[in-house]
C-alpha cells in the first residue's frame, strides 16, 4: 500500500474498526466454556482415571487372582489373595487392597493383566479427591464402584 | 418554617446529595458486572453467571470482600498521604458528579426540579478542573506507598493525564464555540435549539475527545498506570480493603462522568433522537433522563467493547500518538472550526 493509503487508513481508524468488528462477531458466538458441575468435559480415549476392577457382563468377575498385577506394581500398591473355587476349579480373589496414595498412574498393572478383557483398567473418572486419608485404601468391593458410588465412598461420612 | 418551604429547602437539596452519592456507586456496581461479562462474552468464555440473575450480584460479594478485608499499611509509608491519597481520588469524582446534570428539570405543578445539584455558568470548566485533581490523589498515593512499582506508575499516570489534557481541552473549546456557552445545560439547550448533535457536526473533535478521554482515565489501551504485566497493579499496589476499593470506585465513577460529558457536548444529553423532526416526536414519550442513561450506557459499553478489543500501547507510542497526532490534529480542527464559527 503506499504512504498515503497507509496514511488514510490510520487516519480513519480503519484497524480499529475493524478489531471491534472481530470482538462482536465473538460476542454473539458461539462460547466454548463448560459449566463445570452439571456439564463434565469428555474425556480422552487413552484417559488414565482411577483403576477399577471389571466383571462379565453376566456378573462374574474377571479377576483371576494371579497377582500378575501385584508383580508388575512399582509402588506396591497392591494386596491380592486368591482361593480356588472347588466347583468350577479356577482361582478367585478373596482380598484385593489397592491404595490410591500409592499409585503413580504408570499402566503397567493395566499391561500385566493375563485375562481378555482385561480385569484391571483405567476407568474415565477424574475426580479422586477426599478429606479422609483412611478412604485412599481400596478393598476389593470398593475397586467396583463407579460414579456417584465412588464419589460417596470417597467422601466417607463427611458429606453425603 | 412552612411545611412546603421545609420540603422545598431540606428535603429535596438532601435527596439530591444522596442521589448525586449513590449514582456513581449504583453505576459502578453496574460496570463491574457488565465489564466482567462482556469482556468473557468477548473471550468466547461466559462469565461471572452463578451470583444471582446471570451473575449480577457478583459485584456485591466483591464488594463484601473488601469490606472485610485487612487494611494493610506497610510500616516504611507516608502515614497522612497514604491516607489521604484514596479519599482525594474519590472526592474529586464524586464532587464533580454536584455539575453534571442528570435530565432535563422536571416540572411538579409550579415547581421546577432541576436534577442537578449546581447549576455553574462555568459547569464544563469545573468538571474538567475537578476531574483532573484526581491526579495528585494518584500520585500522593504512588509517592506514599514507598515502593517502587506504586511510584512508577504514579509518574506513567502524571505523564500521560498531561499529555492527553491539552487535545481534550482543545475539542472542548469547539464545542464551547459553537455553543456559545460553558454551561452544560446550555450546551444541551443550544444543541435542542440548532437541531443537530455537536456529534455529527463536529466529529473529529469528539473523536479526539474520545480517545483521550480512555487516556484520561487510565484504561485500555492507555492502561499504563495500572498495567498489570508490568507494574504489579499500578499505583494502588499497596493499598487493600477499602482504600483500595476508593480508588477502584473513582476509576468506575470518572468513566461514568467522562461519558456523562461526551454525551452532553456532543450526543444531545437528555434530548430524544432528531428533537425537532415531528416525525419523531413519538421518541419523547421516554422520558429524558432515560435516553440520557441510555446514551451513557452505551459508551460504557463502548469503553469495554474497546477494553475487550485492543492491546495496551507501549509508552513512547502512548506519548507519540498525544503529541504527534492527537495535538497537532485538534489544534487544526480548533482552528479550523473557528474560522467557520466566526463566517457563519
Amino acid at each position: 500500500m503506499s504512504k498515503a493509503g497507509r496514511f488514510l487508513k490510520s487516519f480513519f481508524l480503519v484497524d480499529i474498526l475493524r478489531g471491534l468488528a472481530v470482538t462482536l462477531r465473538y460476542y454473539f458466538g458461539r462460547k466454548v466454556t463448560i459449566q463445570y458441575p452439571e456439564k463434565v468435559q469428555p474425556v480422552p480415549e487413552r484417559f488414565k482415571g482411577i483403576l477399577r476392577l471389571y466383571k462379565y457382563a453376566e456378573g462374574k468377575p474377571l479377576c483371576i487372582a494371579c497377582k500378575a498385577c501385584q508383580r508388575a506394581c512399582g509402588t506396591n500398591c497392591f494386596d491380592i489373595e486368591g482361593v480356588r473355587d472347588p466347583e468350577t476349579r479356577a482361582m478367585r480373589p478373596v482380598k484385593y487392597d489397592w491404595k490410591l496414595d500409592r499409585c503413580t498412574f504408570c499402566g503397567l498393572c493395566v499391561e500385566a493383566c493375563p485375562t481378555t478383557p482385561k480385569a484391571i483398567r483405567f476407568s474415565e473418572e477424574f475426580r479422586m479427591a477426599t478429606a479422609d486419608k483412611s478412604r485412599l485404601l481400596f478393598h476389593m468391593e470398593d475397586m467396583y464402584l463407579t460414579g456417584p458410588e465412588l464419589q460417596k465412598y470417597l467422601r466417607g461420612g463427611s458429606k453425603p | 418554617m412552612t411545611q412546603s418551604g421545609f420540603i422545598f429547602d431540606v428535603l429535596i437539596p438532601m435527596g439530591k446529595i444522596i442521589a448525586v452519592i449513590l449514582y456513581p456507586m449504583i453505576m459502578t456496581i453496574i460496570m463491574i458486572w457488565l465489564e466482567r461479562r462482556v469482556v468473557a462474552l468477548m473471550q468466547r468464555r461466559l462469565g461471572p453467571n452463578r451470583v444471582g440473575f446471570q451473575g449480577i450480584l457478583q459485584p456485591f460479594a466483591d464488594a463484601f470482600k473488601l469490606f472485610f478485608k485487612e487494611d494493610i499499611m506497610q510500616t516504611q509509608a507516608d502515614r497522612l498521604l497514604f491516607r489521604v491519597a484514596p479519599v482525594m481520588v474519590m472526592f474529586s469524582s464524586l464532587l464533580a458528579f454536584c455539575f453534571v446534570p442528570l435530565g432535563e428539570p422536571i416540572r411538579i405543578g409550579t415547581y421546577r426540579l432541576t436534577l442537578w445539584i449546581a447549576e455553574s455558568p462555568v459547569g464544563l470548566l469545573l468538571v474538567l478542573g475537578l476531574s483532573s485533581i484526581s491526579v495528585f490523589g494518584v500520585i500522593f498515593g504512588g509517592w506514599a506507598s514507598n515502593s517502587k512499582y506504586p511510584l512508577m506508575g504514579a509518574l506513567r499516570s502524571v505523564v500521560q493525564i498531561l499529555s492527553y489534557e491539552i487535545p481534550i481541552g482543545l475539542t472542548v473549546l469547539t464545542v464551547i464555540f459553537f455553543a456559545r456557552s460553558i454551561d452544560l445545560v446550555e450546551i444541551v439547550n443550544h444543541q435542542l435549539h440548532s437541531g443537530i448533535w455537536f456529534g455529527f457536526m463536529l466529529p473529529v473533535s469528539f473523536v479526539v475527545f474520545w480517545i483521550s478521554a480512555i487516556a484520561e482515565t487510565n484504561r485500555a489501551p492507555f492502561d499504563l498506570p495500572e498495567a498489570e504485566s508490568e507494574l504489579v497493579a499500578g499505583y494502588h499496589t499497596e493499598y487493600s480493603g477499602m482504600k483500595f476499593a476508593f480508588f477502584y470506585i473513582a476509576e468506575y465513577a470518572h468513566m461514568v462522568l467522562v461519558s456523562s460529558l461526551v454525551v452532553i457536548m456532543f450526543f444531545g444529553g437528555w434530548l430524544a433522537p432528531f428533537p425537532n423532526v415531528p416525525a419523531f416526536a413519538f421518541l419523547k414519550v421516554v422520558p429524558g433522563f432515560v435516553w440520557y442513561l441510555i446514551k451513557i450506557m452505551f459508551f460504557l459499553y463502548l469503553y469495554v467493547w474497546i477494553r475487550a478489543t485492543l492491546p495496551r500501547y507501549r509508552f513512547d507510542e502512548l506519548i507519540r500518538l498525544a503529541w504527534k497526532w492527537l495535538i497537532p490534529l485538534s489544534l487544526v480542527n480548533f482552528i479550523v472550526v473557528a474560522v467557520i464559527r466566526y463566517v457563519l
